[in-house]
Order: structure tokens, then sequence, then C-alpha cells
């Protein structure tokens, strides 16, 4: 065993539930709602919600799985995986350790943190004039 | 005060923006703030200079300090370390003695009005010679680093409320941080430990923001003290049922029940832990199957057996939430009620504890109602 998170949950009383579950899908349904009418973007933070053991495990199985998966590496790696359902996105976020620091579900239409930032772009033109 | 900002520290490190954003993101859930603040976290710790940071360690048993260095997250909490200068901590650094303290003076000296203080234990009053540092009693070192800080945290239910040290019959006389600092702006972060990144989330929101954040009556950040442990237990549906277990070992138990008449303090008891829980978040005491023992109220250790219920729903639960229905009232607004108007007797009921209190019978299901 590496860690803690190598140990497997296995739900074995499904009728342990916090009831978050439904509330959490309903906020997505809303917030995907509003990002097709007003191009809202929403975020949930995941490591605030109360959960049962496995809960969490039984979201991403609801959500499943999309087209998408995007992995970035700045501070340790972070994967941008699209669910089942366009527009939502489970993000996790890792430090350079392995360890999960932040998940969270994005409603948007490509999650912020994918796009070059123009901090990043002048630092490389620096570095490219450099190479000239 | 004349160091970089966190944002050139990290360039300097060659964080890339994405990087520091993700950090960003991760501070901004570790303050326990919503996602749509990482915008102004990142505006904020653009321009964030690292703060002094003089740690105090008075009667403390050190699990403080273990907790806040155990957290798992290495680029969180590191970073914080990082990022904040930790300039005197008599378990942590390497100076001892002499040399110990004139880095304490020293911080003191150059960031003379705002550095920021962080003490972990209590203060013994009935004589000063129960707990010294290099011969200087808690209450003098106390009074003199805090006389020219910004501000202050007690770490810990002792420093906070006076924690074991004060308990019945309190030999020492300890006191807690707030007994003898009233005029400084004050943070209590209580718990036997504090969620650890608890702790590193309030230093995280004075780096950031330079503000202490909004606090309850009793001084905590009710960001992370907002909301009792019940009403955040992911058990509370069965509170609201009225599904309970009666022993640790029944049927009840096994299936997850409410563990309300086992003497879960979860009621009257305001901490992070549901949400944010424990070793590397797999688990907290309400989740492992023992109720809460309510540590980071005041007084904790003398409120009765941890194993006797602090007030429980009477027979009358079901006809209760007959009334409830007719009235339009939700289950849980009645179980609340119940348990508003019993927990003040039920306090007063509290004894001390005897093997009984480890098997709650159903003779005593009735009891406080």
């Amino acid at each position: 065993m590496q860690d803690l998170s190598d140990i497997k949950i296995i739900v074995d009383d499904p009728a342990v539930q916090s009831g978050n579950l439904q509330s959490i899908v309903t906020e997505i349904y809303h917030a995907l709602k509003k990002l097709l009418a007003k191009k809202n973007i929403h975020r949930i933070d995941l490591r605030a919600m109360p959960w049962t053991a496995g809960e969490e495990q039984q979201l991403e199985q609801i959500l499943g799985v999309g087209e998408v998966k995007i992995e970035m590496n700045a501070m340790g790696k972070s994967i941008f995986q699209e669910t089942s359902y366009s527009g939502v996105w489970w993000i996790s976020h890792y430090n350079d350790e392995g360890d999960v620091i932040s998940r969270l579900i994005e409603i948007s239409y490509l999650p912020d943190m994918i796009f070059a930032q123009q901090e990043d772009i002048k630092s490389a033109l620096e570095r490219l004039k450099n190479n000239l | 005060m004349n160091r970089q900002t966190l944002l050139e520290m990290l360039q300097q490190q060659g964080v890339t923006r994405r990087g520091f954003l993700k950090y960003c993101t991760a501070l901004t859930s570790l303050m326990a703030l919503p996602p749509s603040m990482v915008s102004a976290v990142a505006e904020a710790l653009e321009t964030a200079r690292r703060p002094s940071v003089i740690w105090l360690s008075f009667q403390e048993c050190t699990g403080c300090t273990e907790s806040l260095t155990r957290s798992y997250s290495p680029t969180i909490e590191g970073l914080i370390f990082d990022h904040i200068s930790l300039d005197y901590h008599h378990t942590l650094q390497a100076a001892s003695g002499t040399a110990a303290e004139l880095a304490r003076e020293q911080a003191m000296h150059e960031n003379k009005g705002k550095y920021l203080v962080v003490v972990d234990g209590s203060i013994p009053l009935d004589n000063p010679g129960f707990s010294t540092i290099a011969g200087i009693s808690n209450v003098a070192m106390l009074k003199e680093t805090v006389a020219n800080a910004v501000a202050v945290i007690a770490v810990g239910t002792c420093a906070a409320y006076g924690g074991l040290p004060h308990a019945a019959p309190n030999p020492t006389g300890a006191v807690s941080v707030s007994d003898l600092v009233p005029d400084k702006p004050l943070i209590n972060v209580p718990g036997c430990p504090p969620v650890p990144s608890v702790i590193t989330g309030v230093l995280a929101h004075f780096l950031t923001f330079g503000a202490i954040p909004e606090l309850d009556e009793l001084g905590r950040p009710k960001v992370f003290y907002g909301q009792s442990i019940h009403d955040r237990c992911y058990r509370r549906s069965f509170y609201d049922k009225g599904l309970f277990a009666e022993s640790f070992d029944d049927e009840g138990a096994k299936k997850g029940w409410c563990l309300y008449r086992l003497g879960c303090k979860g009621p009257m008891t305001y901490n992070a832990c549901a949400t944010l829980k424990w070793n590397q978040e797999t688990s907290w005491p309400v989740e492992s199957g023992h109720g809460c023992l309510g540590c980071s109220e005041p007084n904790f250790w003398d409120a009765g057996s941890f194993y006797k219920a602090l007030s429980i729903p009477d027979g009358d639960y079901a006809r209760a939430a007959g009334y409830a229905v007719a009235a339009g009232v939700g289950i849980g607004a009645v179980a609340g009620l119940l348990n508003k108007n019993t927990k003040a007797n039920a306090v007063a009921k509290h004894s001390s504890v005897s093997v009984d209190d480890f098997a709650v019978n159903k003779n005593n299901n009735n009891e406080g109602a």
C-alpha cells in the first residue's frame, strides 16, 4: 500500500445516504441551463460536501465519462474530464506528490484554466526572442 | 515587511499563471470560500507579502503542531510555510536557548506592529513557574510578544478556551489567550486538535486578505465553525427519520444510523470535521462510528460523559411528527425544536463517566425529554 487513498472504499449498505447526491445533480441541471441561456460559468467544490463513503464515486458514475479528457502539468497533475453531459467537467487537481488537493465540477464550455494565459504568453515571447 | 509578494516568489520558482490559478483554486477551497472567489483570491495574492509569524507554545501537548505538520498536502501547507516567515516556533526551529529567544526578539523588533502571533496551549496563572520558556513565564512571554502584534491566533481548545489544563479542578489556574489579550484582534481556532486545513486555512485567509475573517460570538471563523457538526453530518437524515444506534454493535450502528443516543455532541458542536474530515480526507469520528466529543467547544472536558446522550427525542416523536405533517413543518424542524427545548436540561443532568455509560439501554431513552 502506497497511500491511504489506495484502500478501496466499498459501499456495503447503499441505504446510507447523506441526501446530497440528488441535490448536486439538481444544482448541475440548473447550472447547465444557465450556461446555455446566459453563458454563466458555475463551479461546485466537491471538498465542501458532507459525503458518505462512496457517495462521491456514485456521483462520478452518474455523470459518466464524456468525449474529452485534458491533462495539465502545473505544480502537479490536473485532470479535466468532460462528463457524459456536455458542458459538465469533472476536475481533479493533484500536487507534486500525487495527492488530490482540489476536486471540482465546472459547468462551462471549456474550463478557464485550459486557455493559454496572458502572463504565460508574454513570458513565452521573451523566451522565443532569445531563440531568434 | 519588505518581503517579496507571493506571486513574485512563485514566478521565481518557475510557476506559470496556470499553476498560480491552480494554487488559488486549492487555496480558495482550503479557506472554505466558494469557487467563485478564485479570481478575488488570485488578485489579493498577487500583492500579498509574507507576514512574520511568531508561534508560542504554552501548556499544551504539541498535538496542534502535530496536526499542522502532519497535514498531507505538501503543496498547500508547504506553500503556506514558504509564504509566511515562521520566525519563532520552539518545537520546529533549529535554534535553541538564547539564539531562539533572540530570533523572537528580532522578529518582534523588525516587524513591529505587523507580525502575527500564533499561540497553542493555555497559560497558568496560579504560579508563573508552572510553565516557563527560557526562564520566562508564559504570561510574561505572551504579554511581551502580543504587545506589538497585528493580530493573535489562538490555535487549539487550550489556547482558545483553556482546554484540558483548564478542566476541573484546574490545578494550574489555566486561562485562555482571550482572558489575557482583550485588546487585540483575536481569532480562536479551537479543536483538540483543530483540523489541519482549518489552521492553514485561517493563516491563508490572513495572508491573502491581510485581515481576520468574520468570527462568531466565541471568536471562531464562521467559514469553518459556522455550522454544527449535526447540521453537516451525513447521518443527519437518520436523525430526521428517528433512526438511532442504541449501542456500538447493534443493527442500527451497523447500518450507519444516527449516534445521538450514544452521546454524540454533534448538535452542540461547531466545527468543520464533517466536510474537511481527517487523514487525507479519509474519515472523521462519526464516519468511523463514534460520536463527536465536542472538542471545539469551551469546557468540553467538563460537559459530562462522552457517552451520555445530550438529549433524546421523547417517546412522542411519532406524534410530534404527526403534528409536523398537519402543520406543514418538516420533521427535522420538529426534531430541532425538541432538541432545543431539552438541551439545557440534558447539559444540567450530565454526570461523571461510569461503565454503564458505554452501553445505552432502552430505559434511559426517555431521559432528558
